[in-house]
């Protein structure tokens, strides 16, 4: 990172997401979300419309990475919640408009890993993939097989947008921080969420309801929304309880800082059971006991569902839950968001801090046979064009900054915003370990479950995820990997 | 004496009705609990299936609501999206191709096989057979990744004629160990016999052994078609996303699944299955006789 | 003008022998050598490690609870469906009476075979969405809903730990059932009817002719029966992926061997230990199929 131009190199983590959080999402109309660059500069008037000086060589300018202008491009898009209209509605017409003799190839899975597991082992890999859902291929094990090209040399291409300035000035900061394996950037990390308990605001405004500021509170609410009939809080277990576990990492990290989110990812040792973790734990599954058992065996949409239709009150999601719903959602639904309740007293971080990072990671294989294709195709996604779009063709925000100006707000990223205002600094950090350690990753839902859902204690819950997290720290079959901030 | 019988209970039971009202046989408590009995299993059988016809016209809040309601109205909106975007006609032609060519494949080279190691001894015969048999016990899916790379070394991935190949090749186990079996029951004077008239033992095969088996061989082929119609595996592997036209029944229905979860488009995932469903069972309903005789003829031996 | 005997086999032999070392053998080989090393499954460069994945598998828990479901599926999963097809083929094909000494099957049998069959013809895949349906945990699932309407709380079919295998069991012999029956069916009628009438005329009731002739001489055939639910209990894969909870959950209280060796593969990307597991599998197969095909060896009948 030290050659990092526009970033200064003694940021810190925390620093980053804390401009984020200051500057970026100001509520109000025609504010705009992301707007200020982090990095201080106003994005200057593209210079990129006047014809680039030579464009005859392979590269120039215009082709910073030297694509053949006639190589095939072939995309590969997990078709989840964000569907894949904005691949082929923006960036791939984009991409076309660069390079018209270019044809491109477009791939929609939901199967990732089994589309392209089989495809790697051969060779024959796609040029980009957008690398995520419930069936990822392994991000860590890909780059340990040299599978992932380097996107040092993306992050220091010219923007599209501003030629004097790196893509790497155009996105938040940490971003790239965010997608480094190994210490080297691999992943294009491209959606930026903010996670916390969701909930509509016009059932709380009309039952006189505030979203609790302590689990205290939390515990009353959940008695009064159990005698209104509704379910308190809810998550659902067959296939999404890593939505439990984050809002139990994220308590943790309000009791005790982000250090233990940091420590987490590096397995640290008895880091599951420090008191922070094990409060944080037996603050939630008390929570746990309020919610009906037949959640665990729902679908995350269907019990979204159920909270469209006002049974479930409080449901903890990211910010692109909103768009994910946005056809089953009643008009009078308003999404709102709300941090996760303070634990104890003595919180290292205020409730009002929520989690804010950049997902969803794009990749490009190293050993594609367009591989300069796939990194002109991010850099086009990074370009506030791309951007734009991707924001209107799926209702999620990305990390270009100013990207979403003049957009209008949505209720839910309205309350986002309104939310990270409130947060200012206290950002809850990110974690790696789903990304580096799936197996572990794997136990942790299992358990996640038992504990919520009152099969298993706080201390056996601290105890076995500890126990799991060993096992992978003397599996040496798993490559290890560092964070430090 | 497998050829006899297996035809016959179809025929059979629709007689003994006339039979008892004409002896004014009341039911009695065992005929009334047996036909609860079978009643209750016969709803335990169609209700679901019926269940989902009727949800593939209600709302996704119908379909959360009460289960056990008719739908508002009957709309084929759901059908629409799910035959747009499903494309579960296209797939129902691909699978049906590529079923009758492994199937036919599978029949024509798994009864040779079986013939020759059921009939004539040779140094390595019990080596292929146990060789085929053991090919029963093995996990498929674990083979999937090496199996990808000599389908696609041969040129054949993501195309039906390699999914033909291979179907044909993963059925041989069943079919080889099934139909060894079988013709060893056959009796041996017959092709004896024929072998003395100067019969060649190709001929012997097609023109004596083969009729002789067809129970067998009827049975095995509409296990097969079934098997083989069913699989779900083998296509995720070898028709990749790269080439969704080509793609079989079960991954069409597989897919609309998965959307579904993400789009909350429920009413379209009950509408897709309701369609993979319908062809199969008019097919059923056609030919259960021979289906139902034909699967079973044979084990019955 | 008669051919020589070798250029028949090995020309009858030659094409699906090839067919499938090609397809099925050579693709299994492979899967056995990489049981023994560390290969992710993505780079051609899988390092020799010997037998550790195997040594591994002795203290992976996950790996035990699998491989005890598998002999809970293997128990119960053949019986249930061997005693609920027994019981109503026999009803189907004897329960109507006897008429001058003929047995007669139930009234309406052929179209309860008919409908008792169907579930066969159905692709797994399609079965297991719609039992998501039937089981879905609350009042909404068909079979909660019915529950409720004579006021019987939501049961967690797949939720609970204690009956989720035994839920993932109930699709099974819902789909195998129909099948049993016909076979059973076909294999009564083949029994001869003076057998009956013989019997008949000793005075035995219905129970005594199912428990004392029926049984007896079907037991070749429930044999037969036993090895093809034998096998399907070794795979559940289809059923367990779509119906439980996180797949194989909860509490490991559903997972199978197939299962596990598939997320270990494409999850974990850990081909050299999910493969390890694919030959434990095998083993576990290899003897059941082995221990079955010496009791139910066919002699081979001479006219």
């Amino acid at each position: 990172m030290s050659h990092s131009a526009g970033t200064p190199g003694d940021i810190t983590r925390r620093q980053m997401l804390r401009r984020i959080g200051m500057s970026a999402l100001i509520a109000g109309p025609g504010a705009g979300l992301l707007t200020a660059c982090a990095t201080g500069g106003g994005a200057a008037p593209a210079s990129s419309a006047s014809p680039a000086a030579s464009a005859g060589g392979a590269v120039s300018a215009k082709n910073p990475f030297g694509v053949p202008a006639n190589a095939p491009l072939e995309v590969v898009i997990f078709k989840g919640g964000l569907g894949d209209g904005y691949a082929v509605e923006v960036h791939e017409p984009l991409y076309k408009k660069a390079f018209p003799q270019a044809q491109i190839k477009h791939v929609a899975t939901q199967q990732i890993a089994q589309t392209l597991q089989p495809r790697f082992a051969g060779g024959d890999v796609p040029d980009m993939i957008a690398n995520s859902g419930t069936d990822l291929m392994d991000n860590a094990a890909l780059q340990k097989e040299g599978q992932l090209l380097e996107l040092t040399e993306l992050w220091d291409a010219p923007s599209i947008d501003d030629p004097s300035k790196k893509v790497r000035d155009m996105v938040a900061p940490g971003t790239v921080e965010s997608g480094l394996i190994d210490g080297k950037p691999y992943l294009m990390n491209y959606v930026f969420s903010a996670y916390g308990l969701w909930y509509d605001s016009a059932l709380f405004e009309e039952k006189g309801w505030t979203p609790p500021k302590t689990f205290d509170e939390f515990k009353t609410f959940a008695e009064t929304a159990k005698a209104a009939g509704i379910t308190p809080f809810a998550y659902a277990g067959k296939n999404a309880a890593y939505y439990a576990y984050w809002m139990i990492l994220i308590s943790a990290a309000k009791i005790e800082g982000n250090q233990i989110l940091v420590d987490v990812d590096n397995l640290v040792d008895g880091v599951w059971q420090r008191d922070a973790m094990k409060q944080s734990a037996a603050a939630w599954a008390e929570i746990g006991k309020h919610m009906d058992k037949s959640f665990e065996g729902l679908i995350h949409t269907e019990v979204q569902l159920r909270q469209n239709q006002g049974k479930v009150a409080l449901y903890p999601s990211g910010s692109w839950l909103e768009n994910e719903q946005k056809a089953q959602t009643p008009k009078e639904f308003k999404y709102a968001l709300t941090p996760t309740p303070s634990v104890t007293a003595a919180d290292k971080m205020p409730f009002e801090a929520i989690r804010a990072a950049a997902g969803e990671a794009y990749i490009v294989p190293s050993k594609a046979k367009n591989p300069r294709g796939g990194l002109e195709y991010l850099r086009l996604m990074l370009s506030k064009e791309g951007a734009k779009g991707f924001t209107e063709k799926s209702g999620n925000i990305t990390v270009v900054t100013g990207a979403a100006d003049g957009l209008e707000l949505t209720p839910g990223n309205a309350s986002l915003s309104a939310a990270q205002t409130a947060a200012g600094q206290n950002i809850v950090t990110f974690s790696s370990f789903e990304n580096w350690y799936k197996e572990f990753e794997t136990e942790l839902r299992k358990q996640t479950n038992a504990l919520m859902f009152g099969r298993i204690s706080a201390d056996e819950f601290c105890e076995k995820v500890q126990k799991a997290a060993d096992k992978t720290k003397a599996d040496s079959s798993i490559t290890k990997q560092k964070r430090t901030v | 004496m497998a050829t006899d019988t297996a035809r016959k209970p179809a025929a059979r039971p629709s007689a003994p009705a006339h039979v008892r009202r004409r002896r004014k046989n009341p039911i009695g408590a065992f005929g009334v609990l047996s036909h609860l009995a079978l009643l209750v299993w016969a709803i335990l059988i169609v209700g679901p299936i019926l269940w989902t016809f009727l949800s593939s016209f209600k709302t996704n809040t119908e379909i959360f609501g009460d289960a056990i309601t008719l739908p508002a109205s009957f709309g084929w909106d759901a059908w629409g999206r799910a035959w747009e975007k499903a494309h579960i006609g296209q797939y129902m032609l691909n699978t049906v191709f590529v079923v009758a060519c492994a199937t036919a494949g599978t029949m024509l080279l798994g009864s040779m096989a079986a013939y020759v190691l059921a009939r004539y001894t040779f140094p390595g015969n019990r080596l292929i057979y146990f060789l085929f048999v053991s090919g029963m016990t093995f996990p498929v899916f674990l083979a999937l990744v090496p199996l990808f790379f000599v389908v696609k070394n041969l040129g054949l991935l993501d195309t039906h004629l390699g999914v033909i190949l291979v179907y044909i090749a993963y059925s041989l186990p069943f079919t080889v160990f099934f139909l060894s079996a079988f013709f060893k029951t056959l009796p041996t004077s017959v092709a004896e016999a024929a072998m003395m008239d100067g019969c060649s033992h190709t001929r012997t095969f097609f023109q004596i052994m083969v009729p002789m088996a067809k129970p067998g061989l009827v049975s095995i082929t509409i296990f097969n078609i079934l098997g083989q119609w069913n699989q779900y595996l083998l296509p995720i592997v070898l028709l990749t996303g790269n080439v969704e036209d080509k793609w079989l029944i079960t991954q069409g229905v597989a897919n609309i699944s998965t959307n579904a979860g993400y789009e909350a488009d429920w009413p379209g995932l009950f509408a897709a299955l309701s369609m993979a469903i319908v062809p199969v069972m008019i097919v059923y309903i056609i030919f259960q006789r021979q289906i139902q005789s034909g699967l079973t003829s044979g084990a019955v031996k | 003008m008669r051919q020589g005997k070798y250029p028949f086999i090995v020309g009858f032999l030659a094409a699906p022998v090839l067919l499938y070392v090609v397809f099925v053998v050579s693709p299994y080989v492979q899967a056995f050598y990489i049981s023994l090393t560390d290969w992710k499954g993505i780079s051609a460069n899988p390092r020799f490690i010997g037998l550790e994945n195997f040594t591994r598998l002795f203290d992976d828990e996950v790996f035990w609870a699998a491989v005890r479901h598998h002999g809970v599926l293997l128990l119960v999963m053949p019986l249930a469906t061997l005693v609920i097809a027994l019981f109503f083929s026999f009803l189907l094909n004897l329960g109507g009476g006897q008429h001058g000494g003929r047995m007669a099957g139930i009234w309406g049998s052929k179209v309860y075979r008919v409908i008792f069959f169907l579930p066969q013809v159905l692709a797994v895949a399609i079965v297991g969405v719609l039992f998501q349906a039937i089981y879905r945990p609350d009042e909404t699932g068909v079979l909660n809903s019915l529950l409720g309407k004579v006021g019987i709380d939501p049961v967690g079919w797949l939720i609970d730990p204690d009956i989720a295998l035994l839920s993932i069991i109930g699709v099974m012999v819902w789909q195998a059932v129909g099948f049993y029956v016909v076979l059973f069916s076909a294999g009564m009628s083949s029994i001869p009817p003076d057998v009956f009438e013989a019997a008949a005329l000793d005075g035995a009731g219905r129970f005594t002719l199912f428990f004392r002739i029926t049984i007896p001489l079907l037991w070749d055939t429930m044999q037969v029966a036993w090895v093809y639910l034998g096998i399907a209990a070794f795979d559940a894969f289809a059923l367990v992926q779509v119906l439980s909870v996180d797949r194989g959950g909860p509490d490991n209280s559903t997972t199978v061997l197939p299962m596990e060796i598939w997320r270990t593969a494409f999850n974990f990307s850990k081909f050299g230990y999910a493969s390890a597991m694919g030959v434990a599998l095998f083993f576990l197969t290899i003897t059941f199929a082995a221990l079955t095909l010496r009791v139910t060896r066919r002699e081979r009948i001479e006219f």
